[in-house]
């Protein structure tokens, strides 16, 4: 709450503050072509993934209800990592996202066999939801 | 590694969607290495970048283009203790850091 507190202040009035954030949401795996998209499996969230969602989202409804910023317009879209073999997906993801996400042995053997069988310019891809929300400021000075 | 992100471009497609960034003074939270403020930092009139992260601004410091150099300054601070003075920007974005 500090940190939003400390945005609020160093914002012009009416200033405008983007929360721009993945959200867990059992990210899909897929080998991609120029011709076909394939749906290999999940990724699996780790409560630690969850768990910031919530705290997130538990923030921005506290900043509402204080009158610091107004919420406006809000969506979801798509980001994707994506690999050329699924060998570099799977290193990614048990190197750098081990904290908080894992991949069963289901969805790793799956997309091997897909991308086996895949046409050459096939790339291993996964595909995070996107939260996107624009708030802005309010104009009343509650002391901050 | 052959990790490329978002080869679609969605995120500044949204961003852009979302915010007129023109002649801004912007305050991006938690840029890592940059990779969403090369995307968007030519619309604004500044970008102050900050991250906790000092391996992290260092990259970014050594990949940001020439002409940006005026233009995008980085700083190693903490959201909590922003040490900025009141109404400096007119535009945060909180970049994967809330």
């Amino acid at each position: 709450m500090h940190a939003l507190e400390e945005i609020r202040r160093v914002l012009v009035p009416n200033g405008i503050l983007i929360d721009l954030r993945p959200l867990a949401d059992n990210w899909r795996v897929e080998v991609v072509s120029l011709r076909e998209i394939r749906r290999t499996g999940r990724v699996e969230d780790l409560p630690e993934q969850t768990n910031g969602d919530i705290a997130s989202n538990e923030a921005m409804k506290e900043v509402e209800k204080r009158g610091w910023f107004k919420r406006g317009q809000d969506e979801l879209f798509p980001f994707f990592y994506s690999w050329d073999t699924p060998s570099e997906m799977e290193e990614f993801v048990d190197d750098d996202w081990s904290d908080f996400v894992g991949m069963e042995e289901d969805t790793r053997r799956a997309t091997r066999a897909a991308w086996a069988v895949a046409d050459a310019d096939s790339r291993v891809r996964i595909g995070v939801e996107i939260w996107l929300a624009r708030w802005q400021k309010t104009k009343l000075n509650l002391g901050l | 590694m052959s990790l490329q992100k978002d080869l679609d471009h969605n995120e500044i497609k949204h961003l852009r969607k979302f915010v007129d960034l023109t002649d801004k003074r912007v305050l991006e939270i938690g840029c890592g290495e940059g990779r969403l403020t090369w995307q968007y930092a030519r619309d604004a009139r500044s970008v102050l970048a900050i991250d906790l992260d000092r391996d992290s601004l260092r990259v970014a410091r050594v990949d940001r283009p020439a002409d940006l150099e005026n233009q995008i300054h980085f700083a190693n601070a903490n959201s909590e203790h922003l040490p900025f003075s009141k109404e400096k920007f007119d535009i945060a974005i909180l970049a994967w850091s809330l």
